[in-house]
């Protein structure tokens, strides 16, 4: 470079204008901030998408099981996907009901 | 606690950590550097200040990669200037949106001062911020890159992307330029005086 180049160059660098609006630190910690919770509640969201088709499939798999094991029993559609038990008053007051599947009441 | 200036290394390491005071004293260490690229390539204003934050957040999302291989003033003006660019880029896609063809955009209508009036610092500062201005974007960004940050041509040449003697020769036109619109204020002056 020439003298009279670097002139100019330290005429630039000089009368540069070096700084922004006063805060500018605090405004870039705020925005630092604001990302984090931002990017938290994203990887959630992320984390949620990838679940989601998993349980839609594993629902829906085991909705099939159970209409699949149960069409003989002549229950409903809705019963059957849910594997609903039939519920009838005999059946809630039985022994095993009442006192778990194994509770055989003593009779004297 | 004693007031010991800290390194960059050592802020970075902290600020790795999650110590956002020792972020916040980088941001102000390193502010000045920025805002001059900044400023310098879109002017004073909203676009400047949000080349700024995003330069620091962009480095604050890359804090755990960074390795220091080249000095973080180096790397944030690298990030700035490349952000500087693509706001220019999208300001001038919206300028031929809605300008006609038949209008030239200016950028910074500025009477220039003629050489009679006394060169006070205000008004100097006033002139050179023009003509640096008034450069196209592209001999901008060289005379930024080369004499605001003294970085060398290989380096300009990295961060703008084109080879060493693009950079030699838009640095070689732009030094023309502002010499043309600078000789009044350096008739005479040495540069110890126009620095002092």
């Amino acid at each position: 470079m020439t003298n009279r180049e670097l002139e100019i160059a330290v005429l630039v660098r000089e009368h540069a204008e070096a700084r922004f609006t006063p805060g500018f630190a605090e405004r870039v910690i705020d925005r630092v901030h604001r990302e984090r919770a931002t990017s938290l509640t994203a990887a959630l969201q992320r984390q949620f998408v990838r679940i989601v088709p998993l349980a839609a499939a594993a629902s829906i798999a085991l909705a099939a099981y159970n209409v699949w094991s149960s069409r003989r029993a002549g229950t409903g559609a809705i019963d059957a996907m849910l594997n609903l038990p039939q519920v009838t008053l005999a059946a809630a007051y039985s022994p095993a009901a009442l006192f778990g599947q194994g509770g055989n009441v003593e009779t004297p | 606690m004693a007031d010991t200036p800290h390194s960059d290394a050592e802020l970075i390491a902290r600020a790795r950590a999650g110590d956002d005071r020792a972020f916040a004293m980088l941001v102000e260490r390193h502010e000045g550097a920025v805002a001059a690229a900044a400023i310098a390539m879109l002017g004073r204003g909203d676009d400047a200040e949000d080349v700024g934050q995003e330069t620091f957040i962009r480095f604050h999302r890359a804090l755990a990669e960074f390795r220091g291989e080249s000095s973080l003033k180096t790397y944030l003006v690298h990030i700035a200037m490349n952000l500087s660019l693509n706001a220019l880029r999208r300001r001038r896609r919206s300028l031929l949106r809605f300008v006609s063809r038949d209008q030239t955009p200016i950028e910074h209508v500025e009477p220039r001062p003629g050489p009679d009036r006394a060169a006070d610092t205000a008004e100097l500062e006033h002139v050179v911020r023009s003509a640096v201005a008034r450069l196209g974007e592209k001999h901008r960004a060289v005379v930024v890159l080369r004499l605001l940050h003294d970085c060398s041509t290989r380096e300009t040449a990295t961060i703008l992307g084109v080879p060493e003697g693009t950079v030699l020769s838009r640095l070689s036109r732009a030094l023309r330029e502002l010499e043309a619109e600078l000789s009044p204020y350096m008739l005479g002056g040495s540069i110890a005086e126009v620095a002092g």
